[in-house]
Protein backbone atom coordinates (compact mmCIF):
# COMPACT_ATOMS: atom_id res chain seq x y z
CA UNK A 1 0.00 0.00 0.00
CA UNK A 2 2.74 2.45 0.93
CA UNK A 3 4.35 1.68 -2.44
CA UNK A 4 1.21 2.85 -4.27
CA UNK A 5 0.90 5.91 -2.09
CA UNK A 6 4.53 6.78 -2.77
CA UNK A 7 4.00 6.21 -6.49
CA UNK A 8 1.01 8.56 -6.35
CA UNK A 9 3.06 11.23 -4.58
CA UNK A 10 5.68 10.93 -7.32
CA UNK A 11 2.99 11.31 -9.98
CA UNK A 12 1.87 14.47 -8.27
CA UNK A 13 5.37 15.84 -7.84
CA UNK A 14 6.59 15.11 -11.34
CA UNK A 15 3.27 16.26 -12.82
CA UNK A 16 4.07 19.82 -11.71
CA UNK A 17 6.15 22.14 -13.88
CA UNK A 18 7.94 23.77 -10.95
CA UNK A 19 9.54 20.42 -10.08
CA UNK A 20 11.60 20.77 -13.23
CA UNK A 21 12.76 24.34 -12.61
CA UNK A 22 15.81 23.06 -10.72
CA UNK A 23 16.84 20.75 -13.55
CA UNK A 24 16.61 23.60 -16.05
CA UNK A 25 18.47 25.96 -13.73
CA UNK A 26 21.28 23.42 -13.26
CA UNK A 27 21.66 23.02 -17.00
CA UNK A 28 21.74 26.79 -17.50
CA UNK A 29 24.23 27.30 -14.64
CA UNK A 30 26.51 24.51 -15.85
CA UNK A 31 26.43 25.76 -19.42
CA UNK A 32 27.10 29.39 -18.41
CA UNK A 33 29.96 28.64 -16.02
CA UNK A 34 31.61 26.09 -18.29
CA UNK A 35 31.31 28.32 -21.35
CA UNK A 36 33.06 31.07 -19.36
CA UNK A 37 35.82 28.60 -18.44
CA UNK A 38 36.04 27.46 -22.05
CA UNK A 39 36.07 30.79 -23.84
CA UNK A 40 37.58 33.15 -21.26
CA UNK A 41 41.25 32.53 -20.69
CA UNK A 42 41.61 34.20 -17.25
CA UNK A 43 40.27 31.39 -15.02
CA UNK A 44 42.09 28.69 -16.98
CA UNK A 45 45.40 30.57 -16.77
CA UNK A 46 44.91 30.94 -13.03
CA UNK A 47 44.25 27.22 -12.73
CA UNK A 48 47.31 26.38 -14.89
CA UNK A 49 49.52 28.63 -12.77
CA UNK A 50 48.44 26.91 -9.55
CA UNK A 51 49.07 23.44 -11.04
CA UNK A 52 52.44 24.36 -12.51
CA UNK A 53 53.59 25.92 -9.24
CA UNK A 54 53.19 22.47 -7.72
CA UNK A 55 54.97 20.80 -10.63
CA UNK A 56 51.94 19.32 -12.45
CA UNK A 57 51.37 19.39 -16.19
CA UNK A 58 48.36 21.71 -16.45
CA UNK A 59 47.35 20.37 -19.90
CA UNK A 60 46.64 16.97 -18.30
CA UNK A 61 44.43 18.37 -15.56
CA UNK A 62 42.42 21.11 -17.26
CA UNK A 63 39.91 18.49 -18.28
CA UNK A 64 36.22 17.58 -18.32
CA UNK A 65 36.31 16.08 -14.81
CA UNK A 66 38.17 19.10 -13.33
CA UNK A 67 35.63 21.45 -14.88
CA UNK A 68 32.68 19.28 -13.82
CA UNK A 69 33.92 19.42 -10.21
CA UNK A 70 34.64 23.15 -10.46
CA UNK A 71 31.05 23.74 -11.51
CA UNK A 72 29.10 21.35 -9.25
CA UNK A 73 30.67 22.73 -6.05
CA UNK A 74 29.20 26.26 -6.26
CA UNK A 75 25.96 24.98 -7.79
CA UNK A 76 25.56 22.39 -5.00
CA UNK A 77 26.34 24.98 -2.33
CA UNK A 78 24.16 27.79 -3.64
CA UNK A 79 21.59 26.66 -6.21
CA UNK A 80 20.72 23.17 -5.05
CA UNK A 81 19.43 24.31 -1.60
CA UNK A 82 17.14 26.78 -3.33
CA UNK A 83 15.42 24.22 -5.54
CA UNK A 84 15.24 21.49 -2.99
CA UNK A 85 13.73 23.93 -0.45
CA UNK A 86 11.26 25.09 -3.09
CA UNK A 87 9.98 21.56 -3.66
CA UNK A 88 10.19 20.55 0.04
CA UNK A 89 8.25 23.64 1.10
CA UNK A 90 5.51 22.73 -1.36
CA UNK A 91 5.08 19.14 -0.24
CA UNK A 92 2.34 19.70 2.34
CA UNK A 93 1.80 23.45 2.47
CA UNK A 94 0.89 23.62 -1.23
CA UNK A 95 -1.66 20.84 -0.79
CA UNK A 96 -3.16 22.78 2.11
CA UNK A 97 -3.17 26.00 0.10
CA UNK A 98 -4.76 24.35 -2.97
CA UNK A 99 -7.38 22.53 -0.90
CA UNK A 100 -6.29 19.04 -1.93
CA UNK A 101 -5.14 18.29 1.62
CA UNK A 102 -8.78 18.37 2.75
CA UNK A 103 -9.63 15.89 0.00
CA UNK A 104 -6.82 13.59 1.16
CA UNK A 105 -7.65 13.87 4.85
CA UNK A 106 -11.28 13.02 4.20
CA UNK A 107 -9.85 9.53 3.72
CA UNK A 108 -8.66 7.05 6.31
CA UNK A 109 -4.95 7.75 5.97
CA UNK A 110 -3.12 8.78 9.12
CA UNK A 111 -1.36 12.12 9.09
CA UNK A 112 1.88 10.45 10.15
CA UNK A 113 1.74 8.12 7.18
CA UNK A 114 0.98 10.96 4.81
CA UNK A 115 3.91 13.02 6.12
CA UNK A 116 6.16 9.95 5.91
CA UNK A 117 5.15 9.26 2.30
CA UNK A 118 5.77 12.92 1.48
CA UNK A 119 9.21 12.71 3.10
CA UNK A 120 10.05 9.58 1.09
CA UNK A 121 8.91 11.34 -2.05
CA UNK A 122 11.15 14.29 -1.16
CA UNK A 123 14.02 11.87 -0.64
CA UNK A 124 13.55 10.45 -4.14
CA UNK A 125 13.37 13.97 -5.56
CA UNK A 126 16.62 14.84 -3.73
CA UNK A 127 18.26 11.80 -5.30
CA UNK A 128 17.05 12.70 -8.79
CA UNK A 129 18.13 16.31 -8.30
CA UNK A 130 21.60 15.23 -7.17
CA UNK A 131 21.87 12.89 -10.17
CA UNK A 132 20.83 15.68 -12.50
CA UNK A 133 23.35 18.03 -10.91
CA UNK A 134 26.21 15.56 -11.26
CA UNK A 135 25.04 14.13 -14.57
CA UNK A 136 24.48 17.45 -16.32
CA UNK A 137 27.83 18.73 -15.00
CA UNK A 138 29.63 15.72 -16.45
CA UNK A 139 27.81 15.90 -19.78
CA UNK A 140 28.26 19.64 -20.36
CA UNK A 141 31.93 19.53 -19.22
CA UNK A 142 32.62 16.56 -21.52
CA UNK A 143 31.16 18.48 -24.45
CA UNK A 144 33.47 21.44 -23.87
CA UNK A 145 36.70 19.98 -22.44
CA UNK A 146 38.98 17.04 -23.23
CA UNK A 147 39.40 14.00 -20.99
CA UNK A 148 42.10 14.09 -18.34
CA UNK A 149 42.87 13.93 -14.64
CA UNK A 150 41.05 15.68 -11.83
CA UNK A 151 42.42 18.78 -10.16
CA UNK A 152 40.24 19.51 -7.11
CA UNK A 153 40.78 22.92 -5.57
CA UNK A 154 38.54 23.82 -2.61
CA UNK A 155 40.28 26.65 -0.75
CA UNK A 156 37.57 26.94 1.95
CA UNK A 157 38.27 23.37 3.06
CA UNK A 158 42.00 23.58 2.33
CA UNK A 159 41.69 20.90 -0.34
CA UNK A 160 44.15 20.88 -3.22
CA UNK A 161 44.37 17.44 -4.81
CA UNK A 162 45.06 15.81 -8.14
CA UNK A 163 43.78 12.40 -9.25
CA UNK A 164 44.11 10.26 -12.35
CA UNK A 165 40.97 10.18 -14.57
CA UNK A 166 39.59 6.86 -13.23
CA UNK A 167 39.98 7.87 -9.58
CA UNK A 168 38.63 11.31 -10.37
CA UNK A 169 35.44 9.99 -11.98
CA UNK A 170 34.98 7.45 -9.20
CA UNK A 171 35.08 10.23 -6.62
CA UNK A 172 32.83 12.39 -8.76
CA UNK A 173 30.17 9.63 -8.88
CA UNK A 174 30.34 9.08 -5.11
CA UNK A 175 30.07 12.83 -4.51
CA UNK A 176 27.05 13.00 -6.81
CA UNK A 177 25.36 10.22 -4.85
CA UNK A 178 26.33 11.79 -1.52
CA UNK A 179 24.79 15.10 -2.57
CA UNK A 180 21.48 13.30 -2.05
CA UNK A 181 22.12 13.41 1.70
CA UNK A 182 22.71 17.16 1.65
CA UNK A 183 19.72 17.77 -0.61
CA UNK A 184 17.42 15.55 1.46
CA UNK A 185 18.45 17.35 4.66
CA UNK A 186 17.41 20.72 3.24
CA UNK A 187 14.29 19.07 1.86
CA UNK A 188 13.52 17.62 5.31
CA UNK A 189 13.94 21.06 6.85
CA UNK A 190 11.54 22.60 4.30
CA UNK A 191 9.07 19.73 4.75
CA UNK A 192 9.13 20.25 8.51
CA UNK A 193 8.05 23.88 8.07
CA UNK A 194 5.57 22.76 5.41
CA UNK A 195 3.84 20.58 8.01
CA UNK A 196 2.77 23.65 9.96
CA UNK A 197 -0.01 26.03 9.08
CA UNK A 198 2.01 28.31 6.78
CA UNK A 199 2.14 29.17 3.09
CA UNK A 200 4.47 27.12 0.84
CA UNK A 201 6.62 30.19 0.10
CA UNK A 202 7.02 30.79 3.84
CA UNK A 203 8.13 27.17 4.37
CA UNK A 204 10.72 27.54 1.59
CA UNK A 205 11.99 30.88 2.90
CA UNK A 206 12.22 29.61 6.48
CA UNK A 207 14.18 26.54 5.40
CA UNK A 208 16.55 28.68 3.34
CA UNK A 209 16.90 31.15 6.22
CA UNK A 210 17.92 28.37 8.61
CA UNK A 211 20.35 27.00 6.01
CA UNK A 212 21.91 30.37 5.19
CA UNK A 213 22.12 31.50 8.82
CA UNK A 214 23.90 28.29 9.72
CA UNK A 215 26.20 28.79 6.73
CA UNK A 216 26.97 32.41 7.67
CA UNK A 217 27.77 31.58 11.30
CA UNK A 218 29.84 28.60 10.19
CA UNK A 219 31.92 30.81 7.92
CA UNK A 220 32.60 33.52 10.52
CA UNK A 221 36.12 32.99 11.82
CA UNK A 222 35.05 33.91 15.37
CA UNK A 223 32.87 30.80 15.57
CA UNK A 224 35.35 28.40 14.04
CA UNK A 225 35.38 26.20 17.15
CA UNK A 226 31.61 25.86 16.99
CA UNK A 227 31.57 24.61 13.38
CA UNK A 228 30.69 20.98 14.19
CA UNK A 229 27.48 22.20 15.84
CA UNK A 230 26.09 23.62 12.63
CA UNK A 231 24.19 21.46 10.14
CA UNK A 232 25.74 23.18 7.13
CA UNK A 233 29.20 22.11 8.28
CA UNK A 234 28.08 18.46 8.07
CA UNK A 235 26.08 19.05 4.89
CA UNK A 236 29.37 19.89 3.16
CA UNK A 237 30.89 16.49 4.06
CA UNK A 238 30.90 15.40 0.42
CA UNK A 239 33.68 17.90 -0.32
CA UNK A 240 36.04 15.87 1.89
CA UNK A 241 35.78 13.09 -0.71
CA UNK A 242 38.12 15.22 -2.83
CA UNK A 243 40.86 14.99 -0.21
CA UNK A 244 43.66 12.69 -1.21
CA UNK A 245 43.16 10.59 1.93
CA UNK A 246 39.41 10.51 2.46
CA UNK A 247 38.63 11.18 6.16
CA UNK A 248 36.04 8.39 6.46
CA UNK A 249 35.57 8.63 10.26
CA UNK A 250 34.81 12.33 9.89
CA UNK A 251 32.42 11.57 7.01
CA UNK A 252 30.57 8.91 8.99
CA UNK A 253 30.34 11.28 11.94
CA UNK A 254 28.73 13.88 9.68
CA UNK A 255 26.41 11.28 8.15
CA UNK A 256 25.31 10.26 11.67
CA UNK A 257 24.74 13.91 12.58
CA UNK A 258 22.67 14.42 9.43
CA UNK A 259 20.66 11.23 10.04
CA UNK A 260 19.80 12.50 13.52
CA UNK A 261 19.03 15.97 12.18
CA UNK A 262 16.71 14.52 9.51
CA UNK A 263 14.94 12.30 12.02
CA UNK A 264 14.44 15.23 14.38
CA UNK A 265 13.00 17.37 11.57
CA UNK A 266 10.68 14.53 10.58
CA UNK A 267 9.45 14.01 14.14
CA UNK A 268 8.88 17.75 14.73
CA UNK A 269 7.11 18.02 11.37
CA UNK A 270 4.89 14.99 12.03
CA UNK A 271 4.01 16.27 15.52
CA UNK A 272 3.13 19.71 14.16
CA UNK A 273 1.09 18.18 11.34
CA UNK A 274 -0.73 15.85 13.71
CA UNK A 275 -2.00 18.56 16.05
CA UNK A 276 -2.92 21.23 13.52
CA UNK A 277 -6.43 21.80 12.22
CA UNK A 278 -6.98 21.47 8.48
CA UNK A 279 -9.47 24.11 7.37
CA UNK A 280 -10.54 25.38 3.96
CA UNK B 1 -24.40 7.05 11.59
CA UNK B 2 -22.94 10.30 12.96
CA UNK B 3 -23.10 11.25 16.64
CA UNK B 4 -21.72 14.46 18.09
CA UNK B 5 -21.92 14.78 21.86
CA UNK B 6 -21.38 18.19 23.48
CA UNK B 7 -18.76 19.14 20.94
CA UNK B 8 -17.02 22.48 21.27
CA UNK B 9 -14.29 23.92 19.07
CA UNK B 10 -12.42 27.07 19.93
CA UNK B 11 -10.04 28.93 17.62
CA UNK B 12 -8.14 31.14 20.01
CA UNK B 13 -10.84 32.84 22.06
CA UNK B 14 -13.58 32.31 19.47
CA UNK B 15 -16.02 29.44 19.81
CA UNK B 16 -16.64 28.22 16.26
CA UNK B 17 -18.81 25.36 17.55
CA UNK B 18 -20.44 25.59 20.95
CA UNK B 19 -21.67 22.50 22.80
CA UNK B 20 -23.06 20.86 19.68
CA UNK B 21 -24.92 17.58 20.00
CA UNK B 22 -26.15 16.09 16.78
CA UNK B 23 -27.39 12.75 15.61
CA UNK B 24 -27.61 11.74 11.95
CA UNK B 25 -29.60 8.51 11.60
CA UNK B 26 -28.59 5.88 9.04
CA UNK B 27 -30.41 5.89 5.70
CA UNK B 28 -31.46 9.54 5.76
CA UNK B 29 -30.58 12.63 3.79
CA UNK B 30 -29.82 15.03 6.60
CA UNK B 31 -29.44 18.75 6.07
CA UNK B 32 -27.10 20.93 8.07
CA UNK B 33 -28.18 24.53 7.71
CA UNK B 34 -26.69 27.77 8.88
CA UNK B 35 -25.37 31.13 7.76
CA UNK B 36 -21.77 31.62 6.64
CA UNK B 37 -19.58 31.21 9.71
CA UNK B 38 -22.27 29.34 11.64
CA UNK B 39 -19.84 26.48 12.25
CA UNK B 40 -21.08 23.95 9.67
CA UNK B 41 -17.72 23.41 7.97
CA UNK B 42 -15.93 23.25 11.31
CA UNK B 43 -18.42 20.62 12.48
CA UNK B 44 -17.84 18.64 9.26
CA UNK B 45 -14.08 19.06 9.67
CA UNK B 46 -14.38 17.51 13.12
CA UNK B 47 -16.46 14.62 11.77
CA UNK B 48 -13.66 13.88 9.30
CA UNK B 49 -10.86 14.24 11.83
CA UNK B 50 -9.48 17.30 10.07
CA UNK B 51 -10.26 19.65 12.93
CA UNK B 52 -9.68 18.52 16.49
CA UNK B 53 -12.47 19.30 18.94
CA UNK B 54 -11.67 21.31 22.06
CA UNK B 55 -14.24 19.25 23.98
CA UNK B 56 -16.83 16.55 23.32
CA UNK B 57 -17.00 13.28 21.43
CA UNK B 58 -17.59 12.50 17.78
CA UNK B 59 -18.52 9.11 16.46
CA UNK B 60 -18.80 8.21 12.75
CA UNK B 61 -19.97 4.79 11.55
CA UNK B 62 -19.70 3.55 15.14
CA UNK B 63 -16.08 4.62 15.72
CA UNK B 64 -14.69 7.51 17.73
CA UNK B 65 -13.06 9.87 15.21
CA UNK B 66 -10.45 11.31 17.58
CA UNK B 67 -9.27 7.86 18.70
CA UNK B 68 -9.91 5.64 15.67
CA UNK B 69 -10.07 7.94 12.68
CA UNK B 70 -8.94 5.34 10.14
CA UNK B 71 -11.77 2.94 10.95
CA UNK B 72 -14.33 5.70 11.28
CA UNK B 73 -13.62 6.99 7.78
CA UNK B 74 -13.24 3.67 5.97
CA UNK B 75 -16.79 3.83 4.58
CA UNK B 76 -17.08 7.59 4.23
CA UNK B 77 -16.94 9.74 1.12
CA UNK B 78 -16.79 13.53 1.21
CA UNK B 79 -17.18 16.43 -1.18
CA UNK B 80 -16.27 20.01 -0.33
CA UNK B 81 -17.25 23.33 -1.81
CA UNK B 82 -15.04 24.14 -4.82
CA UNK B 83 -13.41 20.69 -4.88
CA UNK B 84 -9.66 20.84 -5.46
CA UNK B 85 -7.73 18.46 -7.70
CA UNK B 86 -4.31 18.03 -9.23
CA UNK B 87 -4.97 20.13 -12.28
CA UNK B 88 -1.96 18.97 -14.29
CA UNK B 89 -3.06 15.34 -14.09
CA UNK B 90 -5.95 13.58 -15.80
CA UNK B 91 -9.26 12.97 -14.08
CA UNK B 92 -8.53 9.28 -13.98
CA UNK B 93 -5.11 9.82 -12.38
CA UNK B 94 -6.77 12.04 -9.78
CA UNK B 95 -9.24 9.28 -8.97
CA UNK B 96 -6.42 6.75 -8.64
CA UNK B 97 -4.40 9.02 -6.38
CA UNK B 98 -7.27 9.84 -4.05
CA UNK B 99 -8.66 6.30 -3.91
CA UNK B 100 -5.34 4.83 -2.81
CA UNK B 101 -5.49 6.85 0.40
CA UNK B 102 -8.33 4.51 1.36
CA UNK B 103 -7.40 1.19 -0.21
CA UNK B 104 -6.07 -0.22 -3.49
CA UNK B 105 -8.81 0.25 -6.06
CA UNK B 106 -9.15 -1.98 -9.13
CA UNK B 107 -9.41 -0.33 -12.56
CA UNK B 108 -12.83 -1.88 -13.03
CA UNK B 109 -14.14 -0.05 -9.94
CA UNK B 110 -12.73 3.25 -11.19
CA UNK B 111 -14.38 2.69 -14.57
CA UNK B 112 -17.67 1.80 -12.86
CA UNK B 113 -17.61 5.09 -10.94
CA UNK B 114 -16.60 7.08 -14.04
CA UNK B 115 -19.61 5.61 -15.85
CA UNK B 116 -21.87 6.31 -12.87
CA UNK B 117 -20.96 10.00 -12.73
CA UNK B 118 -21.03 10.26 -16.53
CA UNK B 119 -17.54 11.63 -17.19
CA UNK B 120 -17.00 9.26 -20.12
CA UNK B 121 -13.93 9.81 -22.27
CA UNK B 122 -13.19 13.19 -20.65
CA UNK B 123 -11.77 11.28 -17.69
CA UNK B 124 -8.55 10.98 -19.71
CA UNK B 125 -8.21 14.77 -20.03
CA UNK B 126 -6.32 17.00 -17.65
CA UNK B 127 -8.49 18.37 -14.86
CA UNK B 128 -7.46 21.93 -15.70
CA UNK B 129 -9.61 21.64 -18.85
CA UNK B 130 -12.73 20.68 -16.84
CA UNK B 131 -15.75 22.93 -16.31
CA UNK B 132 -17.24 23.51 -12.82
CA UNK B 133 -19.83 20.84 -13.50
CA UNK B 134 -17.25 18.28 -14.54
CA UNK B 135 -15.17 18.99 -11.46
CA UNK B 136 -18.29 18.44 -9.37
CA UNK B 137 -18.81 15.07 -11.08
CA UNK B 138 -15.18 14.15 -10.50
CA UNK B 139 -15.56 15.13 -6.85
CA UNK B 140 -18.56 12.85 -6.61
CA UNK B 141 -16.61 10.09 -8.32
CA UNK B 142 -13.73 10.26 -5.84
CA UNK B 143 -16.21 10.20 -2.96
CA UNK B 144 -17.94 7.11 -4.34
CA UNK B 145 -14.79 5.08 -5.02
CA UNK B 146 -14.45 3.47 -1.58
CA UNK B 147 -18.10 2.24 -1.75
CA UNK B 148 -19.14 4.55 1.08
CA UNK B 149 -22.10 4.06 3.40
CA UNK B 150 -21.99 7.69 4.44
CA UNK B 151 -21.53 10.67 2.15
CA UNK B 152 -20.68 14.08 3.59
CA UNK B 153 -21.39 16.95 1.24
CA UNK B 154 -20.14 20.37 2.31
CA UNK B 155 -21.78 23.02 0.14
CA UNK B 156 -21.61 20.79 -2.97
CA UNK B 157 -23.56 23.23 -5.15
CA UNK B 158 -21.30 26.21 -4.50
CA UNK B 159 -20.13 27.76 -7.74
CA UNK B 160 -22.48 25.72 -9.93
CA UNK B 161 -24.90 27.30 -12.41
CA UNK B 162 -28.67 26.65 -12.04
CA UNK B 163 -28.46 23.58 -14.29
CA UNK B 164 -25.53 22.29 -12.28
CA UNK B 165 -27.42 22.84 -9.03
CA UNK B 166 -30.42 20.96 -10.43
CA UNK B 167 -28.17 18.12 -11.59
CA UNK B 168 -26.48 17.96 -8.18
CA UNK B 169 -29.86 17.79 -6.46
CA UNK B 170 -31.00 14.96 -8.72
CA UNK B 171 -27.71 13.16 -8.13
CA UNK B 172 -28.12 13.36 -4.35
CA UNK B 173 -31.59 11.85 -4.62
CA UNK B 174 -30.28 9.18 -6.99
CA UNK B 175 -27.45 8.30 -4.61
CA UNK B 176 -29.92 7.86 -1.80
CA UNK B 177 -32.38 5.90 -3.91
CA UNK B 178 -29.99 3.65 -5.85
CA UNK B 179 -27.12 3.19 -3.42
CA UNK B 180 -29.00 3.61 -0.15
CA UNK B 181 -26.42 6.04 1.22
CA UNK B 182 -26.78 8.09 4.34
CA UNK B 183 -26.08 11.67 3.26
CA UNK B 184 -25.16 14.68 5.34
CA UNK B 185 -25.73 17.77 3.25
CA UNK B 186 -24.38 21.07 4.51
CA UNK B 187 -25.85 23.96 2.60
CA UNK B 188 -27.26 27.42 2.80
CA UNK B 189 -29.44 26.82 -0.24
CA UNK B 190 -32.77 26.35 1.55
CA UNK B 191 -34.60 25.22 -1.59
CA UNK B 192 -32.04 22.48 -2.12
CA UNK B 193 -32.36 21.27 1.46
CA UNK B 194 -36.15 21.48 1.34
CA UNK B 195 -36.27 19.35 -1.79
CA UNK B 196 -33.91 16.57 -0.81
CA UNK B 197 -33.63 16.30 2.99
CA UNK B 198 -35.80 14.39 5.41
CA UNK B 199 -34.37 15.89 8.59
CA UNK B 200 -32.36 18.99 9.32
CA UNK B 201 -30.32 20.70 11.99
CA UNK B 202 -29.91 24.46 12.01
CA UNK B 203 -26.82 26.15 13.40
CA UNK B 204 -26.49 29.77 14.43
CA UNK B 205 -23.20 31.21 15.68
CA UNK B 206 -21.81 27.78 16.51
CA UNK B 207 -24.85 26.53 18.37
CA UNK B 208 -27.55 24.15 17.22
CA UNK B 209 -30.87 25.96 17.34
CA UNK B 210 -33.07 23.25 15.84
CA UNK B 211 -33.00 19.57 14.94
CA UNK B 212 -36.01 17.73 13.58
CA UNK B 213 -37.79 16.46 10.53
CA UNK B 214 -38.70 18.69 7.64
CA UNK B 215 -42.37 18.04 8.45
CA UNK B 216 -41.82 19.59 11.88
CA UNK B 217 -40.47 22.76 10.33
CA UNK B 218 -43.66 23.10 8.28
CA UNK B 219 -45.99 23.00 11.28
CA UNK B 220 -46.90 26.50 12.14
CA UNK B 221 -48.52 26.74 15.54
CA UNK B 222 -51.79 25.11 14.49
CA UNK B 223 -52.98 27.80 12.07
CA UNK B 224 -55.43 26.65 9.40
CA UNK B 225 -55.79 28.09 5.95
CA UNK B 226 -59.47 28.66 5.32
CA UNK B 227 -60.84 29.43 1.85
CA UNK B 228 -64.50 30.36 2.00
CA UNK B 229 -66.97 32.49 0.06
CA UNK B 230 -66.89 35.29 2.68
CA UNK B 231 -63.94 35.15 5.06
CA UNK B 232 -65.11 37.97 7.38
CA UNK B 233 -68.56 36.41 7.77
CA UNK B 234 -67.05 32.97 8.42
CA UNK B 235 -64.72 34.38 11.09
CA UNK B 236 -67.67 36.08 12.79
CA UNK B 237 -69.61 32.77 12.90
CA UNK B 238 -66.65 30.78 14.20
CA UNK B 239 -65.83 33.38 16.89
CA UNK B 240 -69.47 33.45 18.07
CA UNK B 241 -69.38 29.70 18.51
CA UNK B 242 -65.96 29.79 20.22
CA UNK B 243 -64.31 27.53 17.63
CA UNK B 244 -61.45 29.94 16.78
CA UNK B 245 -59.45 32.40 18.80
CA UNK B 246 -57.61 34.41 16.12
CA UNK B 247 -57.59 35.20 12.41
CA UNK B 248 -55.03 36.86 10.13
CA UNK B 249 -54.18 37.83 6.58
CA UNK B 250 -57.73 37.21 5.34
CA UNK B 251 -57.14 33.44 5.04
CA UNK B 252 -55.81 31.97 8.28
CA UNK B 253 -57.65 31.03 11.49
CA UNK B 254 -56.34 29.64 14.77
CA UNK B 255 -58.72 26.99 16.19
CA UNK B 256 -59.60 27.13 19.89
CA UNK B 257 -58.22 24.38 22.06
CA UNK B 258 -59.99 21.10 21.29
CA UNK B 259 -61.62 22.42 18.12
CA UNK B 260 -61.01 20.29 15.04
CA UNK B 261 -61.17 21.37 11.42
CA UNK B 262 -64.25 19.15 10.71
CA UNK B 263 -66.17 21.01 13.43
CA UNK B 264 -65.29 24.31 11.81
CA UNK B 265 -66.48 23.10 8.42
CA UNK B 266 -69.67 21.61 9.89
CA UNK B 267 -70.58 24.89 11.61
CA UNK B 268 -69.90 26.97 8.49
CA UNK B 269 -71.95 24.66 6.28
CA UNK B 270 -74.79 24.77 8.79
CA UNK B 271 -74.72 28.57 8.47
CA UNK B 272 -74.78 28.23 4.65
CA UNK B 273 -71.20 29.39 4.10
CA UNK B 274 -69.35 28.07 1.05
CA UNK B 275 -66.19 26.25 2.14
CA UNK B 276 -63.64 25.60 -0.61
CA UNK B 277 -60.61 24.49 1.38
CA UNK B 278 -59.41 24.02 4.93
CA UNK B 279 -55.87 22.80 5.56
CA UNK B 280 -53.07 23.23 8.08
CA UNK B 281 -50.84 26.16 7.22
CA UNK B 282 -47.45 24.88 6.09
CA UNK B 283 -44.59 27.23 6.65
CA UNK B 284 -41.77 27.31 4.09
CA UNK B 285 -38.33 26.26 5.24
CA UNK B 286 -37.19 29.78 4.48
CA UNK B 287 -39.78 31.24 6.82
CA UNK B 288 -38.92 28.71 9.49
CA UNK B 289 -35.17 29.33 9.09
CA UNK B 290 -35.54 33.10 9.24
CA UNK B 291 -37.70 32.87 12.35
CA UNK B 292 -34.95 30.78 14.00
CA UNK B 293 -32.28 33.28 13.04
CA UNK B 294 -34.28 36.14 14.54
CA UNK B 295 -34.52 34.43 17.92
Amino acid sequence: MIYYQLRNELWKMFGKKRTYIGFGAFLAAHATILMLFRFWKGPRLDMSRRLELLGFDSAKYISNITMAVAVIIPVALLLMPLYVALVGGDLLAKEAEDGTLRMILARPISRFRLALVKWMCGLIFSFVLALMLGGLGAIVASCLFPSGGLFAFLPMDNIFSVFDPADGWRRYIVVTLMLTVTASTIMGLALMFSCFNIKPAAATILALSVFLTSRIIQELPYFHDLQPWFPTYHMGFWMWLFEERVPWPQIFKSLSYLAGFNLTMLIIGCAGFQVRDIKS
Amino acid sequence: MIELRNVTKKFGGNKAVDDLSLSVPAGQIFGLLGHNGAGKSTAIGMMLGQVWPTAGEISVCGHEVTRDRERALRKVGAIFEAPAFYNELSGRRNLEILSYYTAPTPDARIQEVVDWVGLGERIKDRVKTYSHGMRARLALGQALLPRPELLILDEPSDGLDPEGIHEMRQTILRLHRELGLTILLSSHLLVEVEQVCQSIAVMNHGRKVFQGTLAETRRNGGWLRLRVGAFAEAVKILRETGLITQERDGQFVLPAEGAESDQLVERLVERRQRVYEIAPEEETLEGFYLSLMKK
